[in-house]
């Protein structure tokens, strides 16, 4: 693959969703991000995230449902909790923190998926790709 | 007190003399430092945007932004067009990389933009604190109703001038307020009048600007208060003309914000320049309160 | 471990921007892939069958099927699956539609990326288990948000299918926005003519327990099983008691805003809604009421000849249970005033909103159906209708269409000529929309045999002259400015979501758009179901809708709730977390976590207290699973080894497909 490769960690309700409703709508969309589907984003181990930069991923997104609209009632929250800590961690590992960001997309928000995949594939490709990753 | 660069711009030097005069007069009154810009040209106007690509539109206010950008933080610009002109610089240099480097190689120095661009009513706001404009004002204005008129280009395009609601701006009312004076509830506050058209096509002005000053009239105003000279142009020197044109007898007088801030501090009309007004300021003039000097 | 991949065409949907045949040929390189094809359209009969036909004649035992999005058909496949006699949960379906062919143009980007996707999917089915459903009880009993025409309809339907139903009502009435208007389009029925039976049937139903004046406090629980807390507001009225006589408004002296009649006009503190109220009882409002405020009064508990006047009365809490949920919740309308200063913001009294003004043709309103300037009450001659007020107007945050507006400034126009016959209507309109059945024909009438003119263009700024409102805009047919002198101005202002909306999605967990309007499932398919199972739409809470389409859509969802509700038992997803016991340390940080409540404990043989998962509580959010410290509480489906798999195998680069092996296994492409 050319260019950078990145990992979006997606709940299924919402972000996951709304992207596929940038899809319905056609909304162009740069290639880099290879999607993976997830119940919420409580379920994702910051472990993952960090596993995925080891195999070599130069971001990764994570996206779920807005604060109070989460499936689940609370998964978001611990979510929330959970990255913003690793955020503050990936620096101290090498990794720049802008290769990573959580956000949220509702199922309704084809148009902020769109917009949110393009910022963000934006910002990694500016940063390049990652040396010392996977190698 | 703060400082600022001073962008008086082509009307403030020759038609609204009398609009610099009393921004000078009110500013010093409250030791408000001016700094005029050094060998400042024209803003662009309303023709430079339009013609040879658009390209002096930009060129000729960037230049400006760029020689403010020498001295203070902020620039004034009391004209509302020349305001609406370094602030759309402004707002195209941040976005744009390649017209920084096309305006570099103008002004063969890497262009400085980010000066901060401020209007008379903004600059007022910041730095005259309302309660000391009211202890001078002793209520001078108390009986005196205005219109508060903002024109179009000061608020317009929000997203670039990003001052005031552009549909329902209020920024002039504390200062007035303050000073005493009543403001009238004016639906045609920031409609256009007509602007450059009373060149080219004035029938235009004459039914813009009538229908400014009609609601004005029926508002309960004694005079519209202005802050762009073209809107005062077409207000006051050419009420006259509309009178004739629509067989009306308006007569209502159109001051400048700083004329009425200055009224208020106790100035005489001549020190404003309200006697150079087309339209006779004298009903006004006697309902203002004779009161201590100031 | 042998796998099946298939690739869907998709007509041109996918094949146009993703050369499934290479995706095939690279699928057949991977590891455990013993057979690749590609079809036109998989979900069809055909494709489906062609899937079934391939499992039994190669022995396989997973399946990857690279198609739409798994929220669109993962059922139908696992269906297909299941009667090829696998398990349904064997199957991986990679997205490769929405999330791919659909959003990129260049087909050697899109394949890369699909092939990459169908890798991700072999290393996660490979990792798949089977799983089998659990199931749980169903209650039958099914709860209506929302008391307006669109919560009658469905209540009534479910009702009537023999399922007891509970509708819940903020107000004291039923009726919801439709009993406020005058008449309705194309046919002009009296609304409240057509609404108030109706109403009268809810109150009567064996089937229905009408719940008024009451609000959703809490919602816990799923499909089948709801447990809802409903605060019964206090309205200092015994229900039961009061005759709905009014004599207490009439002897009330605290004067109160007329909710009901939109404002026009005044109330009391202690009123009924209007005279055709159901259920018709009085409610009482503390915060307009002389006792509540300063202490003295007791006029309505003296002069009530039924003693129904309880002061005392505070807020009371009912929880109770239900399989299905239906939000009917409606709409309000949009509030124009901050918005648009330059129609006066409010400051002028006659400009008002259609719905004051549908009051004011109301025979039954507070003019008596006399159309009256609210300004001196006179009668207006010259009559301006503004269309999209806060609809179709981006400059306010409001780019979609309130759907209503043009047919409804139709009828105000005729009614208005009908009221007032030397009056004259204007209508300034955007374009006129008028889709329905009769529509358009009706707005004709509007203008030929009724001479409302109709301006297209929108109207820049009302002011006052002269006692008249000067209405400035512009004709955009004829190209010229227009200024029309009204007497009264009416604003067609569009719909948002009831204020409560939001609150309530997120109590239901259902999702709902910037607007507040909630979410369907599916735009197409899915058009009354939420994403969460159990809960349906009905009516003007999903988006702008007139009364035909709020009926259809209540039946429609009553159908379904009638449908999920025949069955005793539902399946539920086995893709639930469970505790690995043999390597639980109890230290209940799961428990801490789990949302439902899901997690117990239980003591093992010896004394050990280790975590267990209540299958059939759990939701399969995951989160226990990340709280774990020794990881050991999987959730089925979504293991650790399955999605760090993904995460690897997305990120390999791919070794150059062997040849060799392609050839070894039966390349199938349909054409």
């Amino acid at each position: 693959m050319s260019g950078v490769k990145i990992i979006g960690l997606l709940c299924n309700w919402c972000s996951y969703a709304g992207a596929d409703m940038a899809g319905t709508a056609r909304m162009k969309q740069p290639a880099a991000l290879r999607v993976v589907r997830l119940p919420c984003t409580g379920r994702v181990n910051p472990l993952l995230v960090l596993k995925a930069f080891q195999e070599g991923a130069d971001g990764v997104l994570v996206s779920g449902c807005h604060p109070g609209d989460c499936h689940y009632n609370e998964g978001n929250y611990y979510a929330r909790r959970r990255l913003e800590l690793l955020a503050a961690m990936l620096p101290a590992l090498g990794i720049e923190p802008e290769r990573f960001r959580y956000t949220w997309v509702s199922a309704s928000e084809g148009a902020r998926w769109t917009e949110v995949v393009e910022e963000f594939t934006g910002r990694v490709e500016a940063l390049g790709p990652r040396d010392g990753g996977a190698a | 007190m703060t400082d600022y660069s001073y962008f008086p711009g082509c009307s403030l030097a020759s038609s609204a003399m009398e609009y610099d005069a009393s921004f000078r007069l009110v500013s010093e009154v409250f030791g408000i430092g001016l700094d005029e810009l050094e060998d400042w040209t024209c803003c662009g106007a309303s023709p430079a945007p339009h013609h040879w690509g658009g390209e002096l539109g930009i060129l000729l206010p960037a230049r400006n932004l760029h020689i403010a950008g020498r001295s203070h933080p902020a620039v004034v610009a009391p004209c509302a067009g020349c305001y609406n002109r370094l602030k759309y610089a402004q707002y195209e240099l941040r976005r744009n990389q390649q017209l920084r480097e096309r305006v570099a190689q103008v002004l063969r120095e890497p262009v400085r933009y980010e000066t901060e661009v401020v209007n008379l009513i903004e600059m007022f706001n910041r730095e005259i604190d309302p309660a000391a404009l009211a202890a001078r004002a002793q209520g001078r204005l108390e009986e005196i109703s205005l219109a508060t008129y903002y024109g179009c280009v000061l608020t317009r395009p929000a997203e670039i001038v990003n001052f005031d609601d552009p549909n329902d701006p209020v920024m002039m009312e504390p200062l007035l307020r303050a000073a005493g004076a009543t403001i009238t509830h004016f639906p045609f506050k920031s409609e256009c009048c007509g602007s450059y058209m009373g060149l080219a096509k004035k029938e235009i002005v004459f039914r813009a600007s009538r229908q400014i000053i009609e609601t004005a009239l029926e508002s309960g105003a004694d005079a519209i208060v202005t802050v762009c000279p073209l809107c005062h142009q077409n207000l006051d020197l050419r009420q006259r003309q509309i009178n004739f044109a629509w067989d009306t007898d308006f007569e209502l007088p159109v001051l400048y914000f700083s004329q009425v801030i200055g009224l208020a501090l106790g100035a005489s009309p001549e020190e404003l320049g309200i006697d150079s007004h087309a339209v006779s300021a004298d009903k006004l003039l006697v309902k203002i309160k004779k009161t201590a000097n100031r | 471990m042998r796998i099946g991949v298939f690739v869907c065409q998709c007509g041109t949907n996918i094949a146009a921007t993703v050369a499934t045949r290479r995706v095939v040929e690279a699928a057949l390189s991977m590891r455990d892939v013993f057979h690749g094809e590609s079809i036109q359209y998989t979900c069809s009969d055909p494709g489906q069958r062609a899937i079934i036909d391939a499992i039994q004649q190669k022995n396989l035992t997973r399946v990857v099927l690279a198609a739409c999005s798994p929220r669109m058909h993962e059922t139908t496949f696992r269906r297909a699956i299941a009667q090829a006699g696998m398990n349904p949960f064997m199957l991986e379906m990679v997205n490769i539609r929405e999330q791919c062919s659909w959003i990129h143009s260049d087909i050697d980007t899109a394949t890369e990326k699909a092939i990459d996707l169908v890798r991700k999917g072999v290393a996660r089915v490979r990792r798949q288990t089977p799983l089998h459903a659990g199931s749980v009880p169903v209650t039958r009993r099914a709860l209506v948000i929302g008391g307006g025409v669109a919560g009658i309809q469905a209540a009534l339907d479910i009702a009537d299918a023999g399922v007891p139903v509970t509708l819940v009502e903020k107000s004291p009435t039923l009726g919801g926005n439709m009993a406020r208007l005058d008449k309705t389009f194309p046919t002009l029925d009296c609304s409240s003519c057509i609404l108030t039976p109706r109403m009268v049937e809810v109150k009567q139903h064996e089937n229905i327990d009408l719940m008024v004046s009451s609000e959703i406090e809490n919602v816990r629980g799923y499909i089948g099983n709801f447990e809802v807390d409903i605060r019964r507001k206090a309205t200092c009225v015994i229900e039961e008691k009061c005759t709905g006589c009014m004599i207490c408004e009439q002897k009330c002296p605290s004067r109160a805003p007329d909710d009901f009649n939109a404002g026009v006009g005044e109330s009391k503190a202690i009123s009924v809604a209007f005279p055709q109220a159901v259920p018709l009882v009085a409610a009482l409002r503390k915060e307009y009421c002389r006792l509540f405020l300063k202490g003295r009064c007791s006029v309505c508990k003296k002069v009530c000849p039924a003693g129904a006047i309880d002061y005392e009365q505070e807020d009371r809490f009912v929880t109770e249970r239900f399989g299905a949920i239906v939000a009917a919740t409606g709409f309000e309308q949009f509030d124009w005033k901050k918005a648009y200063p330059s129609f006066g913001g409010g400051l002028y009294p006659d400009v008002i909103t259609s719905l004051e003004y549908e009051r004011m043709l109301s025979a039954s309103g507070p003019t008596g159906g006399h159309i009256r300037r609210p300004s001196d009450g006179a009668e207006p001659k010259h009559i301006v209708f503004i269309s999209c007020v806060g609809s179709r107007d981006e400059s306010v945050g409001r780019p979609a269409c309130c759907g209503v507006g043009c047919m409804y400034q139709a009828k105000q126009a005729i009614l208005t000529k009908e009221h007032i016959p030397d009056s004259q209507s204007y209508v300034f309109y955007l374009d006129v929309r008028a889709g329905g059945k009769g529509y358009e024909e009706f707005v004709r009438r509007a203008t030929r045999e009724f001479g409302t003119i109709y301006v297209r263009g929108r109207v820049g700024k009302v002011y006052p002259r002269n006692g008249k409102l000067i209405c400035m805009g512009t004709d955009t047919l004829a190209g010229h400015q227009v200024e029309v002198e009204a007497d009264l101005v009416v604003l067609a202002a569009g719909l948002n979501a009831a204020g409560a909306a939001a609150g309530l999605a997120r109590k239901l967990n259902i999702s709902y758009d910037m607007y507040g309007f909630f979410s369907e499932g599916h735009p197409k398919l899915k058009p009354v179901e939420t994403n969460t199972g159990g809960v349906f739409l009905a009516g003007a809470c999903q988006g702008p809708k007139d009364i035909p389409a709020s009926v259809a859509q209540a039946g429609a969802a009553a159908a379904k709730v009638v449908s999920l509700l025949s069955r005793a038992e539902l399946e539920t997803s086995p893709m639930v977390a469970e505790v690995n016991q043999m390597k639980c340390t109890g230290c209940f940080k799961c428990r801490e976590v789990c949302p439902y409540g899901a997690i117990e404990e239980q003591e093992l043989r010896g004394g050990r207290r280790v975590a267990h998962v209540i299958g059939s509580l759990c939701q399969g959010c995951g989160l226990c699973n990340v709280a774990c410290p020794p990881a050991v509480i999987p959730l089925k489906g979504y293991t650790d080894n399955q999605l760090i798999a993904e995460v690897v195998e997305v990120l390999r680069e791919p070794e150059p497909a062997s040849s060799a092996g392609a050839s070894a296994k039966a390349v199938e492409v349909a054409e």
